[in-house]
Formats: structure tokens, C-alpha cells, sequence
């Protein structure tokens, strides 16, 4: 007997209303609540994108209306490689990613592996490091001479090759994705964490084994954070600098963000045909969203269904300790190595003598932390950018998911679509959007927190719209229903029942938005100003000036910065699914 | 006073009121010493008019932070009163965002720097520049005096580039460009990137004067390694991973040599390629005086020192280079600015071609 996942499928039909959910169309909460939902969409998304689209459609050097742009990107070679590359770059990220995030995710979510706190905590910080700052000490660890693991080969084997060349698109590839995993395993965990074990004990019941269990029932009901997941991993990997900038370009190798750059720091700058150039990536990614969005269907993928569950461990018996291992194959490469390597060059005097005992000093973080006022105020910036950003963005997020996900009126996939825009925009274009946009009186917000907050959160609002809808595909209609049957009106049901189950799924959402931008760089570089400066660009002057040192110290102090808030978060997730909490909801401590 | 008068009739008209509203008393500034010094009683109508104003914005591409800084913290403490905001950005991003600034009718930035004197003959044509001759001009090395006739703007740093390398792996480095293209340096070269360096496109541009496209060709033929910024010359070579930069660095290299870094500069016989760091203030600068008094700064003694300090060469002739050096025993070759635009685009082009 075959058991396949419990999937509904459900095909509303078009204009006829549920009965108790749409049974008061004009409520006026309603109509609030979206009408605040497309003002923050018009002015988050859609004026920087339509002064974007605007500029594309100029000359940079005459000012005047013209397709030329389009026409130069479509008949050369030369500009039409990159978006291959980033394409092959993109896919390739996104599916390692996933390939390590998904088992790691269930194994950490599901089963009883040991020291499952440690993974979770290490993946998050490696979600903390910019990725930049990742590429750099990868090249230390690996560049195809000097790299420390190819001198230990060397010494080995006496083989006059390396055994890693981080300068290729395979070492991209692997940077990028090490990066990106935590993404992966950030929303497929939330995701597991909420799944009710009665499916998989049915699954057992019903004699299938741990992992045929874990493919043909978990996993498919994972399977829109699974797509989330893939969706996010490739945007991050197409709109990444950094890695592409200092691996790609030494071996002749351009993606979209390294072209983009070369537009804006051509002189004359180009700033009109870089914003042509961002078009062909909304096409790819416009195609990807609508490949998940066949894949996924009116597929229900409830697994909150109001009755209370065990949160029952699967037991993987002797494959604890191999899991284990193989858990920790991210996190070793994605922060052991690396940070070892920016604290041993941090320490140092002058790195290019090694690790030696005459050689060490704690004078740069001296200088990072008390000599150096810029250090202090970027901390702050970066903190409170990342931390009211965050927050608009799930807030924002939440209400646009539910008006899409409950279908409120006709057409609101377009806000959800909306929402989703920006995702693929480089930030180094959407920063000029957002300059364009909003320098001008009435809106003059350059040189202030505001511009920088916006523009943060207009990157990001995709992820947590796709985080929170993700949330609420997993929430079923049915406790709505109830709360509706028994009299409760519309934003009631939303704020005492599916707010609060969606809430230690939106904490871990908080956290996928405060972290990225935290480490943003792109977005930041034309909007500081000296007391608008954050963490990264800063870290990005000094990497600019050579001084690796103190680019080390500083990511040093950001890692450590970034990680009390990170574990700030998690002391709050976890009173929210304090047992009395629990008694309401069925959440597990994250 | 009198004797900045006297000088006073030999500069343009224009300027005249400019310098008489900014010469300090502080003719008796020179030979001065590094720390700070109260300025002089009877001390500028500049100065008082600069600390009502209380601030200055300065965008810098040409030094990197910690120099930039310790030229600011030396201006702060001169100047009391004066807080100074700056934006350390490469001069590439900051010449794009001073447009975008300029488009959207944003005056934000007060004085500018970049190593690429082209920016500044574009923002002169558009009339944004403040036309402002700094004290103590007639104490900067001839050659670069007047790179302005109009006085819009001025040298801030001569950026040399030279060959660097590393003393264990290259102990016999090249002594010539031609050395080095032809020489048995295959796989052992990193270079930048002349589309995003000025001061590599600046070399790059040099290059093809002396030896035509045949050196791009030659220098293809080693299979340098190909980075970004002058600086990431410096990176390879204390990484290990190439042991020979072209287009490099001269002070940055030899900063990183006196921290005891494994790293020294080659000067080539076929002369070091002398690219300018220019300086200017905008004619929009929301602060005006303070603007100035950080332009006459730059020209003084205590910013020499500190350059001279950071292996920099000095912006006058009566503070000394670092380690003996001096303008006139260093070989060097600065291209002419007519026509530097078109032959940067074209140097840019066939760079991509050849090189990839």
C-alpha cells in the first residue's frame, strides 16, 4: 500500500465567496489595511522601480528618450555573457544550496541528532558574514598559490598543482552557496517546525521507513519552503558583488553585478544603461516565479490544523553521529575556516609575515573600537537600519501575504507580485532608485536614516512576503472560520488567531531580513552619507584601501555585534513558545 | 599679510578677494612641527567665518582611510571648532554620486578628491567648481602648481605608480616596464584594472604612449593576475600568490614595507607614471569658508608631514619625501591632460580586447 501526502486539492471558484470569510465585503478594517499595504507598496516599490525604468529609457550622455540602451545590451556579446553567467551562477548556487539546507533543515527540525543547537547556531552565523567577507577569506584559504590549504597539499603530496582554485566558477559557486544556505535552512526549518507528527505517524503506522517517510511526506509538504527556498538561494546568488568581484573577475569571468559596476564607475558613468540592464533579470526570475507557482498549484499544504500535537523526535538510531557530520560540513567551511583565518589576520601586525608570535597585537581592534569614532557610529546605524527594516518588512510582509494568500479582492496577487518586484534588482541599481526617487522635494529623504531604511526594507520585503506566505499556506482556513462562526470580526481573527501562529515563524522572518542587512553593502553605497554610514561600507573602504587587518577586525566586531541580536531573538522565540504559550498554539521552542 | 598681498598681484583677478579673505597670519606656519598648534592671535577671518559654520562635508577617493583620517584629525586639531564629515568612497563611485547629487539638486558635499583629474574638467565645464587659490600655492612643486589656469581646482597628492614585489620570491625584480613584459615573469604578474583604477588606467594610458598596444599584447602573454584597485597588487604579493605587480602602488607599497611588511618597490628606469590626486571646492558647498580652510590645509606643512609620514609625496618643496626622495631624482612621466579622456576610453577598450 502506497502512502502518498495528504494533499487537498481545492479549486475555488472564481467570483463566489466563502460563505463566512468574505461574507462582509466592505468591512472597513479591510479596506484600511489594504489601502496602507499599496501606499507602502507604491512608495516602496513601485516609484524607485518606475524612476529605474524611467532612466533605462534615456540617454545617459543627451538625457533624451531612447531604446538604444536595450538595443547595445541585446546585439553585444559582451553584455549579453554575463547575464549567462549569472544565470548558470544563480541556478548552480540554488541548488547546492538546497541540496545541503533541505537534509540539514529536516535533521536539525525532525530527528534526534545530537548537538542540533550548535548547527543552528554556527548556520546563523553564517548567515551573518557578508559575503564578501567570506570570498576574502576564502582566497586566503584557498587561491591557487598562496591559498594555506594548497601549500599543505603541496607539502604533502610534492604535487606542483593546487587541489583548490577558489578563482573559478566553481569556486564561486561554492562560496555563494555557503552563503546561501542558511536561507535554505532558515525557512525549511521554520517550515518542519511547524508540522504536525500525526502524518508521519500515520506514515509509520502504516510501516514506512525514516526516510521514505521524510520523501514522500514531509518533504512534499515542505515543498513550498522547499521553492521559497530555491527561489531565494537564486536571487542571492544573481545579485551577489562580491564573490563575483574578487573570484570571477581575476580569471575574466563577468556577471551582471560586475558589468553593473563597471557602468557606474565608466566615466562618463553610465547610469541609464545599467538600469537597462537590470531588465533581463526580472525576466528570469519573473519566468521562475511562475514556475513555482505551477508547481505549487491550489495545492493546500496545511499542517496547522488546530488540534494539539506532540512534538515526537524521529529517531535515526546509528545515523546520529554520521548526520552530524555531515551537518556540520556547512558551518565548518561557511564560519570555522573562514573566521579563523579573519581573527589570525586580525591579530596580526602586518599580515603578510603569518601567524607568528612576534607578529601579534590587539591593536587593530584598538583601533577599530576606540580610535576610530566611524566604527562606533556604523555600529549603531547598522543596528538600527537592520532593526526598523526588519520590522517593516514583516510587518508589511504578514498583512500583503494574508491579502494574497485569503484572496480579500479581486486581483491582490498583483500585490503579491508587487511585493515580490525588487527581489531581483542588483542593489547597486535599486540604490540608485531609490537616490532618484526620493532626493527631490516632497520626498527628500537623502542624507537621513529614512532613505537607507526604505531602501533596506524595499530589498527585502520579498523575502519576508515569500516567508510569511509561506506561513500561511501552512495555516488552515478552518481556524478562521471558527473564530468568524463564533462572531469575531476580521482583524480580530487576524491579530488573536493567525498573527500569533504565524508569530515564531515571523520571528525566524525577522531574522532572514535583520541579518542581510546587516551585511548589505550594494544598497548602502550611494545612500550614506558620513553619519549615515553602516558597517559594510565601511568594512568595504578599508578592504579598498588594502588594510586587511582592519577589515578583519571589523567583521570580527560585526560577527559578534550581529550575533547578540541574533541570540537576543532567540531568548524572546523562546518564551514565546513557553508551555503556556504552547497550550494555545502547537509551535516548538525554534 | 603684506607679503600675501605683494604675491597677491601676480595671481589671477579673479582670486584676489579669495586671498585676501583667507591668508592666515600663519606665514610664520612654516617649519612648524607636527602637533597642534593654537592658531595665531591675530588668525584669519577665514577661520572665525569657517567655525560659524561649524562643519565641512568632504568626499575622498585618493587616500586611503587611515591617511585621510590622520590629514582630518590633524585639520580638527588645528582648527578647533571645525567637525569634519567624510566620505571615504573610491573616486569612481564618488564622481557618480556627485552627478547624481548634481541631476537631483542635492549640495551636499563641500570639497571633493579623486585621482582623476578628468572629473574635475567635466564639473568645471557644468560651472560647480569654486574657483580658490590655497595659501602657501606658491610652496607646491612647480609642475603641478597650475594644473588650473582659472584655479578651480589643484593637486592634492602626486599618486605615484611604479613595479613592486616581493623580496623572497623576486629577488632580482625588473627594472623597467619593458623588463617586466618581456622578462620571465609568466604567471608571476598581478596587475589592476585600468576600467576601474584611475591610477591604472592613468599607467595604462602611459604605456601605450611609450610602447604602443605591443606592451598590452606582451603583458597578456605572462598571464598576469587582473584585480581591481593599484592596491590589490600589494594584496597578492603578501598573500603569496603572485610575487611581481605592475602599475602598482609606489605609497601604499612602501607604507606597507616600513609596518614590516615582505613587500618592496622596483622604480623603473622607463620612468614611474605620475598621476595627480586632485582636489576641489564646489561652488554649491554649503559651507563655504570652512571649505577653504581645509583647501589652504591640504597645501600646509602639517598635511606634508603626514604625507611624508605615509610615504607620500609632499605637496611642498620645503617639507622633504620620505627616505631621501625627492621630485627631481625620482624618474617620472605624467600624461598630458588634451585629449586624456578620449585615450582613457581607448585605453580601457583595448585593455578588454587584449586582455580580457
Amino acid at each position: 500500500m502506497s502512502v502518498g501526502p495528504v494533499i487537498a486539492r481545492r479549486a475555488p471558484v472564481a467570483g463566489i465567496a466563502d460563505p463566512l470569510l468574505d461574507s462582509v465585503r466592505l468591512n472597513p478594517v479591510r479596506a484600511i489595511a489594504v489601502a496602507i499595504v499599496i501606499v507602502s507598496l507604491l512608495l516602496l516599490v513601485l516609484r524607485p522601480l518606475g524612476y529605474i525604468a524611467y532612466n533605462s529609457l534615456h540617454d545617459d550622455l543627451s538625457g533624451s528618450w531612447t531604446l538604444a540602451n536595450y538595443g547595445r545590451i541585446l546585439s553585444s556579446t559582451t553584455l549579453l555573457r554575463p547575464i549567462l553567467n549569472s544565470l548558470v551562477l544563480g541556478l548552480a548556487i540554488a541548488a547546492t544550496s538546497v541540496f545541503f539546507g533541505v537534509p540539514m533543515a529536516w535533521l536539525v527540525a525532525r530527528t534526534n541528532m545530537p548537538a542540533r543547537e550548535w548547527v543552528k547556531a554556527l548556520t546563523l552565523t553564517a548567515f551573518v558574514t557578508p559575503t564578501f567577507i567570506g570570498a576574502l577569506a576564502w582566497i586566503m584559504i584557498a587561491a591557487p598559490n598562496s591559498g594555506w590549504v594548497n601549500l599543505i597539499w603541496r607539502n604533502l603530496t610534492g604535487a606542483s598543482w593546487p587541489v583548490l582554485d577558489i578563482y573559478s566558477m566553481g569556486g564561486a559557486i561554492f562560496v555563494g552557496a555557503i552563503y546561501a544556505v542558511p536561507f535554505a535552512f532558515t525557512i525549511v526549518a521554520a517550515a518542519l517546525d511547524e508540522m504536525a507528527v500525526e502524518l508521519e505517524d500515520a506514515a509509520t503506522t502504516l510501516s514506512s521507513g525514516t526516510l521514505r517517510t521524510m520523501l514522500r511526506i514531509t518533504l512534499p509538504l515542505a515543498a513550498p519552503a522547499i521553492y521559497a527556498s530555491f527561489i531565494l538561494s537564486f536571487i542571492q546568488g544573481v545579485t551577489l558583488f562580491g564573490v563575483p568581484a574578487f573570484l570571477l573577475t581575476p580569471v575574466r569571468i563577468s556577471v551582471v553585478t560586475t558589468k553593473l559596476a563597471e557602468f557606474y564607475q565608466a566615466f562618463p558613468p553610465e547610469v541609464f544603461l545599467a538600469a537597462a540592464y537590470c531588465v533581463p533579470l526580472l525576466g528570469l526570475t519573473a519566468i521562475l516565479f511562475y514556475v513555482r507557482k505551477r508547481l505549487l498549484g491550489r495545492k493546500q499544504f496545511v499542517v496547522i490544523s488546530g488540534k494539539a500535537r506532540g512534538s515526537r523526535r524521529i529517531d535515526i538510531g546509528r545515523w546520529r553521529w554520521p548526520a552530524l557530520a555531515i551537518s556540520l560540513f556547512v558551518p565548518l567551511v561557511a564560519v570555522i575556516l573562514p573566521y579563523a583565518t579573519l581573527i589570525a589576520i586580525s591579530l596580526s601586525k602586518a599580515w603578510g609575515l603569518g601567524l607568528r608570535p612576534d607578529n601579534l597585537t590587539l591593536d587593530w581592534y584598538a583601533y577599530a573600537l576606540f580610535r576610530n569614532s566611524q566604527t562606533r557610529t556604523a555600529i549603531v546605524n547598522s543596528l538600527v537600519y537592520a532593526g526598523g527594516s526588519a520590522t517593516l518588512c514583516i510587518l508589511l510582509g504578514a498583512i500583503t501575504a494574508y491579502i494574497v494568500e485569503r484572496r480579500l479582492f479581486r486581483g491582490a496577487a498583483w500585490l503579491g507580485g508587487l511585493a515580490s518586484a525588487p527581489i531581483v534588482i542588483p542593489g547597486i541599481v535599486l540604490s540608485v532608485g531609490f537616490f532618484a526617487a526620493y532626493t527631490q522635494p516632497p520626498l527628500r529623504l537623502y542624507g537621513t536614516a529614512a532613505i537607507l531604511i526604505a531602501a533596506f526594507t524595499a530589498t527585502f520585503l520579498p523575502i519576508a512576503y515569500a516567508h510569511a506566505g509561506t506561513l500561511l499556506k501552512g495555516i488552515s482556513r478552518d481556524l478562521e472560520r471558527a473564530a468568524r462562526a463564533v462572531g469575531a470580526g476580521e482583524a480580530r481573527t487576524f491579530v488573536s488567531i493567525t498573527f500569533p501562529l504565524m508569530r515564531v515563524g515571523l520571528l525566524s522572518g525577522w531574522l532572514l531580513v535583520f541579518i542581510p542587512v546587516t551585511r548589505e553593502l550594494s544598497v548602502a553605497i550611494f545612500l550614506v552619507t558620513p553619519s549615515t554610514n553602516v558597517m559594510a561600507t565601511l568594512i568595504y573602504n578599508f578592504q579598498d584601501g588594502g588594510n586587511y587587518e582592519a577589515v578583519c577586525a571589523l567583521s570580527v566586531v560585526l560577527l559578534i555585534v550581529t550575533f547578540m541580536v541574533v541570540l537576543g531573538t532567540r531568548y524572546v522565540s523562546t518564551r514565546l513558545s513557553s508551555p503556556r504559550a504552547q497550550s494555545l498554539l502547537q509551535g516548538s521552542a525554534t | 599679510m603684506l607679503w600675501s598681498e605683494a604675491k597677491d598681484t601676480d595671481m589671477v583677478k579673479i582670486t584676489r578677494r579669495s586671498v585676501l579673505q583667507g591668508t592666515a597670519a600663519a606665514s610664520l606656519s612654516t617649519g612648524a612641527g607636527m602637533f597642534s598648534r593654537p592658531v595665531a592671535a591675530q588668525e584669519d577671518e577665514l577661520y572665525q567665518a569657517a567655525k560659524k559654520e561649524g562643519r565641512l562635508t568632504r568626499y575622498d577617493g585618493i587616500f586611503e582611510q587611515k591617511t585621510i583620517e590622520a590629514i582630518i584629525e590633524a585639520f580638527k586639531a588645528k582648527y578647533s571648532g571645525i567637525d569634519v564629515q567624510l566620505l571615504r568612497q573610491p573616486s569612481q563611485t564618488l564622481y557618480t554620486r556627485l552627478r547624481l547629487e548634481i541631476q537631483n539638486g542635492v549640495a551636499e558635499c563641500d570639497t571633493l578628491g579623486t585621482t582623476n583629474i578628468l572629473h574635475f574638467v567635466e564639473l568645471k565645464k557644468i560651472n560647480e567648481l569654486a574657483a580658490y587659490v590655497p595659501k602657501d600655492l606658491d610652496k607646491a612643486p612647480a609642475a603641478f602648481r597650475d594644473i588650473d589656469p582659472d584655479h578651480t581646482f589643484h593637486t592634492a597628492a602626486l599618486s605615484v605608480t611604479c613595479i613592486n614585489y616581493s623580496p623572497q620570491k623576486a629577488p632580482k625584480p625588473p627594472t623597467s616596464w619593458t623588463e617586466l613584459v618581456e622578462g620571465t615573469w609568466a604567471g608571476k604578474i598581478s596587475v589592476g584594472s585600468p576600467a576601474v583604477s584611475g591610477d591604472v588606467a592613468s599607467w595604462v594610458v602611459a604605456m601605450r604612449h611609450k610602447y604602443g598596444d605591443k606592451f598590452l599584447k606582451d603583458l597578456a602573454a605572462q598571464k598576469p593576475k587582473i584585480g581591481g584597485s593599484s592596491v590589490d597588487t600589494v594584496t597578492d604579493i603578501l598573500a603569496g600568490e603572485r610575487s611581481v605587480g605592475a602599475g602598482a602602488p609606489f605609497s601604499y607599497s612602501l607604507a606597507q614595507k616600513a609596518a614590516g611588511q615582505p613587500i618592496d618597490v622596483s622604480m623603473p628606469t622607463d620612468d614611474a607614471i605620475l598621476n595627480l590626486g586632485v582636489t576641489a571646492v564646489l561652488a554649491k558647498a554649503p559651507h563655504p569658508n570652512a571649505s577653504r580652510l581645509f583647501a589652504n590645509f591640504l597645501q600646509s606643512v602639517e598635511c606634508s608631514q603626514i604625507l611624508a609620514k605615509a610615504f607620500w609625496p609632499t605637496l611642498r618643496s620645503d617639507v622633504p619625501w620620505a627616505e631621501g626622495r625627492t621630485l627631481e631624482t625620482v624618474k617620472w612621466y605624467r600624461n598630458p591632460v588634451d585629449g586624456l579622456a578620449a585615450e582613457v576610453a581607448e585605453g580601457v577598450a583595448k585593455w578588454k580586447e587584449i586582455l580580457g
